[in-house]
């Protein structure tokens, strides 16, 4: 154990923390977008899903992402319920860690990306058809698209693409896959005919502040180490939420009169979206660029999406499909091994090349995310339907799916 | 890029100053829903 940092342990295990902490937080802000008779079970999602995947994770899920490589797909069967995996670091990924510590550091970034899908099926699936579908795009999206990325012989890894914590894994694969949910789904009933509001924006507000707090453990904690690169990472996460908080609440301002404070609650989270895969690898600078983009360039997609009629109830793919690709891409612009040694430079630091590479990751991880996520989607519904029939959508998902409501006063 | 950081923050400012304010003008909820 003599090659074991206790300060890297240390903010590891916090680290893992903060990134626990995320997904309840994004129950809270999902659940104060939907109407308070689906609060619950929205709210449900993202609890059910912490509990899930965590069990999912230590019995085949973490073997599947980091295990052994079999063909730069996906990992090997060793690390089975944990075999193997114990108190001594493992130098392939994490040299100054326990080898667990290591997991459970994992485990949070697995359980959270299923719970960002959720928000485009809300107020209307079907909860047994939502813990199936949960458990296979765990297995058979996540844990590859992990393995591509981050883990030892993964292919995209190996080709050199840069993802520091997650804009491929965690945020397009999730953002697109929700696009794909929403599009099989099909609109909320009523949507367009009647009013349908966020029921609570203190709750939403409420569950991006602390969503923004644990992603410090989420970028920064992605450095492994309790040192320089950690706090550089911290710095970018930062700065890059303030500024495409601000910059989204202008747009909005702009074009519809006045300044929105769930905007600026969505700009924040679209900004945390967008310095996640460069959060190691760019300065302070390009983070304020890459806030600046993130508060554009998402405000404009969920606008697209709106004028295509696509019921992406809580705007998934506008914050996390548009946030992570642009994150992606700005990787391959603003890298810099002035910040990270061990990285390539991106595109204005000399190195086109990068670009190249980000694209390529882009591309194979949209493609392979939204055709699994649609197998996926069409397999459940020949045994269980996907959505709720139309009386139990009416009643509210509360009352249909949990037989319980949220608020009795 | 110091410059374009600087240069994009200044914007959102310059922008703030011009955005359009409410004059005094009483709003209720229900304008709010319609023009949302």
């Amino acid at each position: 154990m003599e090659n074991i940092n206790s300060g890297d342990t240390a903010w590891l295990l916090a680290s893992a923390s903060l990134v626990m902490l995320m997904t309840p937080a994004l129950g809270f802000f999902y659940g104060g977008l939907v109407r308070k008779k689906n609060v619950l079970a929205t709210i449900m999602h993202s609890f059910f899903i912490l509990c899930l995947i965590s069990v999912q994770w230590v019995l085949w899920g973490y073997t599947l992402a980091f295990g052994p490589d079999i063909g730069g797909i996906i990992g090997g069967l060793d690390w089975l319920a944990l075999r193997g995996v114990g108190m001594e670091p493992n130098a392939d990924y994490a040299a100054t860690v326990p080898h667990q510590a290591f997991m459970v550091f994992q485990m949070m970034f697995a359980v959270i990306t299923p719970a960002l899908i959720t928000g485009a099926f809300a107020e209307r699936k079907r909860f047994k058809a939502f813990v199936v579908f949960t458990l296979l795009w765990a297995t058979l999206v996540y844990d590859p698209v992990a393995h591509w990325v981050w883990g030892v012989g993964g292919w995209l890894r190996m080709l050199g693409a840069l993802d520091f914590a997650g804009g491929t894994v965690v945020h397009i694969t999730s953002g697109v896959s929700a696009l794909v949910a929403a599009l099989v789904l099909g609109r909320r009933r009523g949507l367009g005919s009647e009013a349908i509001e966020p029921h609570d924006a203190t709750m939403t507000v409420l569950g991006a502040s602390l969503l923004w707090f644990g992603w410090f453990g989420f970028n920064a904690g992605s450095a492994l180490t309790s040192g320089g690169l950690a706090a550089s990472a911290f710095v970018v996460t930062n700065t890059a939420a303030a500024m495409a908080a601000l910059t989204w609440m202008t747009v909005s301002w702009l074009h519809k009169g006045a300044p929105s404070v769930l905007g600026a609650s969505a700009g924040a989270v679209a900004g945390l979206v967008a310095i996640t895969p460069a959060s190691g690898y760019v300065d302070v600078s390009s983070a304020i660029v890459i806030g600046l983009g993130a508060g554009t360039i998402c405000y404009l997609g969920i606008q697209l999406t709106k004028r295509l009629r696509v019921d992406d109830a809580l705007d998934v793919f506008g914050v996390h499909g548009v946030g992570g690709t642009w994150g992606a891409i700005a990787t391959g612009l603003f890298a810099s091994s002035a910040v990270n040694s061990a990285a390539a430079n991106g595109l204005v630091n000399g190195n086109p090349a990068q670009l190249g590479i980000q694209l390529l990751a882009v591309a194979a991880v949209v493609a392979y995310a939204a055709v699994m996520t649609f197998v996926i989607l069409k397999v459940i519904n020949l045994f269980v339907a996907l959505r709720v029939p139309e009386q139990d959508e009416v009643l509210g998902l509360d009352a249909s799916q949990h037989r319980e409501a949220a608020y009795t006063i | 890029m110091e410059l374009i950081a600087f240069g994009s923050f200044a914007i959102l400012v310059a922008l703030w100053l011009v955005a359009p304010s409410h004059k005094g003008e009483i709003v209720t909820m229900e304008e709010v829903k319609k023009a949302a």
